[in-house]
């Protein structure tokens, strides 16, 4: 059997909106290997940010299972769920979402911090990701001094920091002009040559067709699955 | 991440939002400020009524007439062969007039007998005390208090000349220096003997005042006087009608529960400041945390336990509630130490006062910091990262 590192089983996520009920996902069923590269696509109210949330161990579902590499999220407390996002998700946010008031460095320290690390060890981490992304010189510019590219692979080098097995990226263009944006999606092929699980979530078909496979979705539900380049 | 991490974060924030920081602090330091200043004037004052009063004697009793036939001389002789009795003296006090040549005033006239400068050693501004020969010759020699002789304008050169009490001729030996504020300063002084012919009062005297020869024996002392008095007039165990006796032990017990009270009034009033100011930084994390509602649901994303944002909020309010302790303390000590200056007396640092302000500031950070980091740690990381 293949490295699963993310299941989705006959996945319900219903919302109460006001007084109503609103089914975001509805029986969802979908497999991500480790070492996939895989888009998730669709117009906005489509579910994708729900599975987002859902993969991310932000959300759990109403109805079926999520496993993230290998475990269920159904019946963890918040705190369990907050150790599994730590050690198997790192976050790519559209809008960056770098620390205020917090350089560089200490941004990328900071899931390390939360895992326990020491403030050395953490740094020493931190440097070293900084400057395989090419950020070696800019570690203690503030989110100010930094170009939105700049700041997207800081972001970047965040969520790898803590070796995840997932990196999550939600809409990581969306804030960057199309030079940069294609710059940041060379740099997830890259990742992704590596080794690396990379789940982008985009309502851009042009962005999605980076990735070897595009999972598209309609109204809840998984309407195509596409494997190979177009 | 550690605790050490946590506090680094918590300091950061402070530090980047200066201005607001400083201003949140300011309720606390003016609070913990007053009940530090507050404090030490109750300190003060206290310790300036209690040296006042250690100047009349914590050992003497005061037994006092309450007619003007109440007691009389031979009472005070037969008070004076009680034991433990190291010094007696009788007063008798009237209302009188006082003149010069030039001027004339309305004081009180205090006739005591021979042992009461040496028993009260009042300080003199000017001359002596009546001597002991004025009291054997039965003299008509005078000493004024202070106020009683700046009521008549008596300067230096008027010593040893003749003023007039209720028209008698006295010879002014001394002016007292009224130091202690008490008792002395309106009165005039003269011979008992002197006094009882001014006022036509022989033998009855208005006080009989004795000292137990240490502090300890004062309340025996007091016991074995009322004993005594009562068999003498025959009283039964509840009539007092014809004198009171009082010690000055009971006195100071009574300024310093007054001091007391005066304190934790004081003190009530300052900690309702404090409160204030506690209420201030509730109100401020509370912004602070609806503020950075996304930053919390990064941090959440990135890793971050509810308990880690719980406690970075709370050292943030804890940081800013002692830093305002601290500066506070320093405040109402500098302010202490002036107004030790003004009031003239010892200026002290405390360490309970130094106790008592960082503890309530450490408390009041604890107690109004808790609830904005609650809400700060219970946001749903969806719902906060989503949040504009």
């Amino acid at each position: 059997m293949a490295d699963e590192v993310v299941r989705l089983d006959k996945v319900r996520r219903d919302y109460l909106v006001g007084e109503q009920i609103t089914t975001a996902l509805d029986g969802v069923d979908l497999v991500i290997e480790r070492g996939e590269f895989v888009a998730i696509v669709g117009p906005s109210g489509s579910g994708k940010s729900t599975m987002m949330n859902l993969i991310g161990c932000l959300d759990r579902p109403s109805k079926g299972s999520v496993y993230i590499a290998g475990g269920s999220t159904n019946e963890l407390s918040d705190n369990e769920l907050t150790s599994l996002r730590s050690k198997s998700i790192g976050f790519v946010f559209q809008q960056f979402q770098l620390l205020p008031n917090s350089t560089a460095i200490e941004n990328v320290m900071a899931p390390l911090l939360y895992q326990g690390l020491s403030t050395r060890e953490a740094k020493r981490s931190a440097a070293k990701m900084l400057t395989q992304l090419g950020l070696g010189d800019r570690m203690t510019f503030d989110r100010n001094r930094l170009s939105g590219g700049q700041q997207q692979r800081v972001a970047i080098a965040r969520a790898l920091v803590t070796n995840p097995d997932i990196v999550l990226a939600d809409e990581p263009t969306g804030a960057l002009d199309s030079k940069t944006g294609a710059a940041v999606i060379q740099l997830l092929k890259d990742l992704h040559r590596e080794g690396r699980t990379i789940v982008l979530i985009t309502h851009d078909l042009e962005i999605a067709a980076s990735a070897p496979r595009r999972v598209f979705l309609r109204d809840g539900q998984i309407e195509r699955d596409e494997k190979g380049s177009r | 991440m550690r605790l050490i991490g946590t506090a680094v974060l918590a300091l950061n924030r402070i530090w980047a939002t200066k201005v607001r920081s400083l201003l949140t602090m300011l309720g606390v330091v003016i609070g913990v400020a007053a009940i530090v200043a507050l404090t030490s004037i109750v300190d003060g004052a206290s310790q300036g009524i209690n040296k006042s009063l250690a100047t009349l004697g914590t050992n003497q009793l005061n037994i006092t007439a309450l007619a003007a036939d109440s007691l009389t001389e031979q009472d005070a002789e037969e008070l004076a062969a009680l034991d433990n009795v190291s010094v007696m003296f009788v007063q008798a006090q009237n209302q009188g007039t006082i003149a010069t040549s030039d001027n004339r005033v309305n004081a009180r006239l205090v006739g005591v007998s021979s042992q009461y400068f040496e028993a009260v050693k009042p300080e003199l501004a000017l001359g002596s005390y009546l001597s002991s020969s004025s009291f054997a010759t039965t003299a008509k020699d005078v000493v004024f208090g202070a106020d009683a002789a700046n009521d008549l304008g008596i300067t230096k050169e008027l010593l040893g000349k003749t003023v007039k009490l209720n028209g008698q001729d006295f010879r002014l030996v001394g002016v007292l220096d009224d130091q202690a504020g008490f008792g002395t300063s309106g009165r005039v002084y003269v011979h008992i003997d002197a006094a009882r012919k001014l006022f036509s009062q022989y033998p009855y005297v208005s006080s009989i005042v004795i000292q137990a020869a240490t502090p300890e024996q004062v309340d025996t002392l007091q016991l074995q006087a009322d004993l005594l008095l009562r068999e003498r007039y025959g009283l039964g165990e509840q009539t007092t009608a014809r004198y009171t006796i009082t010690n000055q032990a009971s006195l100071i017990a009574a300024v310093g529960s007054i001091t007391a009270t005066l304190g934790l009034l004081l003190t009530g009033i300052a900690a309702i400041s404090l409160l204030v100011g506690g209420i201030g930084i509730m109100n401020i994390m509370l912004v602070s945390v609806r503020e950075r509602t996304r930053e919390i649901g990064v941090r959440r994303a990135i890793g971050a336990k509810q308990s880690n944002i719980l406690t970075q909020f709370l050292i943030e309010a804890i940081v800013l509630s002692l830093a305002g302790g601290i500066v506070g303390l320093i405040l109402g000590q500098i302010a202490a130490f002036f107004l030790a200056i003004i009031g003239d007396w010892v200026f002290s640092i405390r360490l309970d006062t130094i106790g008592l302000a960082l503890g309530f500031s450490l408390l009041v950070g604890v107690v109004f910091g808790v609830w904005p980091a609650r809400q700060a740690a219970k946001l749903e990381p969806i719902d906060a990262l989503r949040f504009e």
